[in-house]
């Protein structure tokens, strides 16, 4: 059995590509990714920079893929990956990032840091130093399903609720639909409006959907721990369900990372095409909008303002669509500083809000949300992630701020037109 | 530029006056020179003394394989001007361009000057020296120009090569260098000498260099080519007014485009500013009004040594100058070859750490791990 350095050196090298080898060597430490970096712009603390936090696999790139590298690691000379180390570095790599990507935009020469920490994570996991709230969630998602251990029963109780209060049908395990919805666990549990929502605006649009009894989780802490073994596994579940009910398309929830993983890793984890397209449902809501099979009536008046997730709109590029959306029910909203591709991340991301370790770092860099929101004056903030939501909820009872945090899609399906 | 001497009985301070110069027009002309020497402002009154009372040592100056071009840059001013006045504090004994003597009378005056201020005298020399065939390509007085120098230089103080062809050979050493033109500092090595390259030099910097020499009787620091480190300290390029340009990428790409016109950046249009050392950028010329890129066209690079070779004065720094196409291809063959190399064996490393993939289970993600 290999030592946990050594599994994790062996799994850098197995991570390191074309892409990272050309970051390593091309960047220029200017620093200005630690300015893009709300770790670091809250604490001040220089070892947040986001490149610092790829150091052992940048270790393990400059002893093993670099001529100097190599040669002083002949003499002994370079620093190898050590138990020390990752533990020090799990602090950073786990607790002070939420993959939120905010760093890869600002880079002058182009580096994707977020990618080298997703990617850096990979030896972590294997080498075992992730955190323990990480870990647990993870287990209940390959055991249980679900990282909040949610199970069928539950849904099928929210199922149920759901139907009384609308008195339409919630369609499960419906072969043949074009569209099968998933979810998450925190909007199954604590958000249970979202999928009323989904049945109000799809009933009244006509679609086609339905969901997965084997197949209604979204969420993936397997590429939050970083492990692509777990991550594929989570995955072709999902495919596996959408196969078998032969559906054209697969709608990721209010969830941002549920995206990023299903959208953009999954097909790379699972090493082979999907057979239906991912959307994500703001997509589709706009895509509906456009068709005009989404007509609402009645404006809010209140200010509000849109909190845009990371992995929906980096990742996604999906800036334009909550806009549309919003502006259709809403005379006065208005945009907070950085808005869009450079908004800044809700500081729970990435699996840190799973890491009950770093409940006090994640509660010292809501400041800089809460920090957008006073300069705005609002009293109502939209978002489209439930992993967001809970934590800027919890940021603002923590502050004791008096801002309300609604689900866009809940937001439109209020405004339904007759 | 040739006074008559008999004013000699003068100070400088009357003489200044007699020229309608004020003694703070001097100061202030001794301040901008502290200020161009990078020399400390308490400097000034130093200089000023220096300047008032400096024995007015003997220049000699020799013109070789040139064009007088260099001669025709100092003497350039419209009005008498304070550059003129510095030359004025120097006996300038032999000129051949614009002594007025002539013939045998010319020469005399080299000799006696040269007798007469032994070890103390300056030799000023533009123009480079042909050597092949014992020198016979230029001749003065039946005098070899080789001969000359050699003669001359062996009394001076130092030697002030002037414009690129005394210091760097210039046209007259750029191939195939029929005559075997060289410049001062391959064939002096003995006294100190001073390069003020440039085809031709900024007028400022001739007069910088002479007045210091007056000042502090020696001659100021120099860098890796002999040339004075205070005025060829700068690349063209870090001080051109066009930099902001280069470095938002924006580049006028002929000379009647939109960048042009727009007053881009003309490095693909081959301007030498990147790779030249020279004060263009800040002194300017013709009294301050101007320099080439600022009238739009690229720096030729002409302080430079070797610059007449350079490749096309239209070619961007980046082309290469030579024939360079077979090397190149050997250059990318092997480049390729040893990138394939490189990366079949970091390939090979990726695939057996594959190989001894570590597979995450549920068992790492419980309480004992």
């Amino acid at each position: 059995m290999s030592t946990p350095a050594e599994r994790a050196t062996n799994a850098f090298k197995e991570q390191i590509d074309g892409p990272i080898a050309s970051y390593l060597s091309s960047c220029v430490h200017c620093g200005m990714c630690a300015h893009a970096c709300l770790f670091y712009t809250e604490t001040e603390d220089p070892r947040y920079t986001p490149i610092n936090k790829v150091e052992p696999l940048r270790r393990v790139w400059k002893s093993e893929y670099t001529f100097f590298g190599k040669l002083a690691s002949k003499f002994g000379l370079t620093k190898s990956v050590t138990d020390e180390l990752l533990k020090e570095w799990e602090l950073l790599i786990y607790d002070a990032c939420t993959l939120c990507g905010r760093c890869s935009m600002v880079c002058p020469v182009g580096n994707d840091i977020a990618y080298m920490i997703r990617k850096t994570r990979e030896g972590m996991i294997a080498a075992g130093y992730a955190p323990r709230g990480l870990k647990d969630a993870t287990y209940r998602a390959v055991t249980v399903g679900s990282p909040m251990g949610v199970k069928l029963p539950a849904l099928k109780a929210q199922i149920k609720h759901v139907e009384k209060d609308t008195g339409l049908k919630v369609p499960l395990d419906v072969e043949g639909a074009d569209y099968m919805a998933l979810l998450s666990s925190m909007e199954i549990m604590n958000f249970p409006e979202y999928i009323e929502a989904l049945t109000r605006l799809f009933d009244k649009a006509g679609v086609s959907w339905t969901l997965c009894s084997e197949a209604f989780e979204a969420t993936n802490s397997g590429m939050q721990i970083g492990s692509s073994d777990i991550e594929g596994e989570l995955i072709q579940r999902i495919v596996d369900g959408a196969e078998k009910l032969k559906v054209k398309y697969v709608i990721s929830p209010e969830c941002g990372h549920a995206y990023y993983a299903l959208r953009w890793e999954g097909p790379n984890v699972i090493g082979k095409k999907y057979p239906f397209e991912v959307v994500h449902i703001l997509e589709l809501l706009d895509q509906l909008r456009a068709q005009g099979k989404l007509k609402v009536e009645g404006k809010l008046d209140q200010k509000l303002t849109f909190h845009d997730p990371c992995q929906i709109v980096r990742k996604g590029g999906v800036v334009d669509e909550p806009r549309r959306l919003l502006n259709m029910v809403s005379s006065n909203f208005v945009e907070m500083e950085d808005a869009g591709v450079m908004n800044w991340c809700c500081g729970g991301g990435g699996g840190v809000s799973a890491n009950e370790r770093a409940e006090p770092l994640k509660l010292t860099v809501f400041n800089r949300k809460k920090s957008q929101l006073e300069k705005l004056g609002v009293n109502t903030m939209v978002t489209a992630c439930a992993n967001c939501r809970i934590n800027l909820e919890e940021g603002i009872e923590h502050t004791n701020m008096d801002v309300e945090v609604v689900g866009l899609a809940e937001t439109l399906a209020e405004h339904l037109a007759d | 530029m040739l006074q008559p001497w008999n004013k000699n009985g003068l100070t400088v301070a009357e003489r200044l006056q007699a020229e309608g110069i004020s003694r703070r027009g001097f100061l202030k002309f001794c301040a901008t020179t502290a200020s161009m020497m990078a020399l400390s402002p308490s400097m000034v009154p130093a200089i000023a003394r220096a300047l008032e009372n400096a024995k007015r040592p003997s220049v000699i100056w020799l013109s070789f394989q040139e064009c007088t071009g260099c001669t025709e840059s100092l003497t350039r001013s419209h009005s008498p001007n304070l550059e003129t006045l510095i030359l004025e504090q120097v006996s300038l004994d032999y000129h051949h361009t614009l002594q007025v003597a002539s013939g045998e009378a010319a020469e005399e005056a080299r000799e006696a000057a040269m007798k007469e201020n032994n070890g103390r005298y300056l030799v000023v020399v533009d123009g480079s020296i042909p050597v092949d065939n014992g020198g016979v390509y230029s001749t003065i007085a039946g005098i070899t120009n080789l001969e000359m120098l050699r003669e001359t230089a062996e009394g001076a103080a130092a030697i002030i090569a002037v414009g690129t062809c005394a210091a760097f050979g210039g046209i007259g050493y750029a191939k195939p260098n029929p005559t075997g033109a060289m410049p001062v500092s391959a064939i002096i090595s003995d006294k100190p000498v001073i390069n003020v390259s440039g085809c031709p030099p900024i007028p400022t910097v001739i007069s910088g260099v002479l007045a210091h020499f007056l000042t502090f009787d020696k001659l100021p620091e120099v860098d890796d080519l002999g040339r004075p480190i205070t005025f060829f300290g700068q690349s063209i390029h870090d001080r051109c007014y066009r930099r902001p340009f280069y470095d938002r990428g924006l580049f006028a790409e002929s000379f009647d485009d939109e960048g042009a016109k727009k007053g881009w950046c003309l490095y693909r249009l081959g301007c030498k500013g990147p790779a030249t050392y020279n004060a263009c950028a800040t002194t300017k010329w013709n009294e301050g009004t101007s320099f080439p890129i600022e009238a739009g066209h690229p720096c030729l690079g002409c302080s430079e040594p070797d610059f007449w070779d350079m490749g096309g004065f239209y070619q961007p720094l980046s082309t290469p100058t030579g024939d360079v196409t077979r090397t190149l291809v050997y250059g990318v063959v092997a480049g390729a070859l040893i990138g394939a190399a490189a990366g079949s064996m970091a390939r090979t490393r990726k695939i057996k750490a594959q190989k001894e993939h570590y597979k995450v289970t549920t068992d790492d993600l419980e309480e004992s791990s």
